[in-house]
């Protein structure tokens, strides 16, 4: 490794030293306890690259803390994919590899739309508020009633409901629920029978199958058990924002898999 | 009554969507109405981008009055079938409003075109 060593700095910092680690760590067997060493070592001494890329991207609606899990797990694929045999240094590599995971990140999980923080807030109190006001009053709020609940404005809440809907599958709301393990119960084999009656349900039905369980069961309670979205909210565990959200996407993904997979069907009486 | 002329393609429907949710939440409809509105909205117009003819125009037309929003899309199809009813899409529309149906009838601008329209409605929930 002969490059000059303005190609190893990154902002002030020299990683130089580390350069040859790298070629060592290339030649290792996975199993061997040194390549966990080294792999270990590698990703501790560059962490301040990420987390500086990871401030980079702050204010853009992401707690600071997942950006940096996010570019931290950018960092550790740099550091796994790195060929130090194709005469580029590790910098030149690491930064593109970690933007390109913190992007990603903003495409699949992000707001899609930057929302300032003060809006995540109130999306986030608009949120807690319609679950706690559902079980007060056994049904879903109007605006008004979560103004009031909240003391705030009903302009305040519009914006907040609006924020929700720019938000596609949430971290946050990933956070404030577990449900991973959803037992699915006897929902599916109902809405076979259900399905019956739809005429193109056999590109429908392998299309579900696809679908995570809990997309799939939400859409099953609300499209064929008549659920409403706060009812389905309380069963899961998550949000009625979120259910919203997730109805959404779940629906328009259909739609695009039954347009691309099923050709128009001739017209009958 | 609000109206809305957009393009007939699915980059344009996140605008009929606002508006109905706009409509609904200044209606004080409760939140599930809100959102199941936004979602028969985003249905509907999907369904009709699919059949529109090019160049089609797609017309959403809101009111909201005595606690019930209607909504009805329009656009030019050289297709006179209109939507199925025996879709999982007609299926998620029934479920989202209270009332759906469809309509076929001759483009008075358009030789050999049709104008296919749904319309839904959904009221305010009634809780005792």
């Amino acid at each position: 490794m002969t490059q000059a060593d303005s190609e190893h700095a990154y902002r002030g910092q020299n990683y130089e030293e580390l350069a040859p680690l790298f070629v060592e760590f290339a030649g290792l067997d996975k199993t061997d306890r040194r390549h966990a060493e080294l792999r270990d070592r590698l990703v501790t001494e560059h962490l301040p690259i990420a987390q500086h890329i990871a401030r980079r991207f702050s204010n853009r609606g992401e707690a600071q803390e997942d950006l940096i899990q996010v570019a931290t797990l950018g960092l550790i694929n740099a550091v796994d994919r790195f060929d130090p045999q194709r005469g580029v240094d590790f910098l030149s590599y690491a930064v593109p590899t970690i933007m390109g995971e913190v992007r990603r990140h903003f495409r699949d999980t992000g707001w899609t739309v930057r929302v300032p923080r003060r809006l995540q807030e109130r999306h986030l109190s608009i949120s807690s508020a319609i679950s706690t006001l559902s079980q007060n009053l056994g049904r879903a709020p109007t605006p008004s009633e979560i103004a009031g609940h909240l003391g705030i404005s009903r302009d305040e809440v519009h914006q907040g409901l609006e924020a929700g809907n720019a938000y596609r599958s949430s971290s946050l709301d990933e956070l404030l629920s577990d449900t991973d393990e959803i037992p699915l119960g006897d929902a599916i084999g109902s809405s076979d029978t259900e399905l019956d009656e739809v005429e193109n349900r056999a590109a429908i039905r392998p299309l579900l199958e696809e679908l995570g369980e809990r997309e799939r069961r939400i859409l099953v309670l609300r499209f064929f058990k008549s659920m409403t979205q706060t009812q389905i909210a309380e069963q899961i565990g998550i949000s009625q924002m979120h259910v919203s959200r997730l109805l959404a996407r779940t629906l328009s993904w259909l739609r695009e898999r039954i347009e691309v997979d099923v050709p128009p069907e001739p017209v009958k009486d | 009554m609000v109206e809305v002329r957009v393009v007939a393609d699915p980059e344009q429907l996140p605008v009929m969507r606002a508006v109905v949710g706009d409509l609904a939440m200044r209606a004080d409809f409760d939140v599930d109405t809100i959102a199941d509105l936004r979602l028969a909205v985003d249905e509907a117009c999907s369904s009709l981008v699919r059949i529109a003819a090019e160049q089609s125009q797609l017309v959403g037309r809101f009111r909201a009055e005595n606690d019930v929003l209607e909504f009805t899309a329009e656009v030019n199809s050289p297709d006179a079938s209109g939507p199925r009813k025996n879709t999982f899409s007609w299926r998620v529309l029934s479920a989202l409003s209270d009332n759906v149906a469809s309509s076929v009838q001759e483009s008075e601008e358009h030789a050999d075109g049709h104008v296919v329209r749904i319309q839904l409605s959904k009221g305010r929930m009634v809780h005792e």
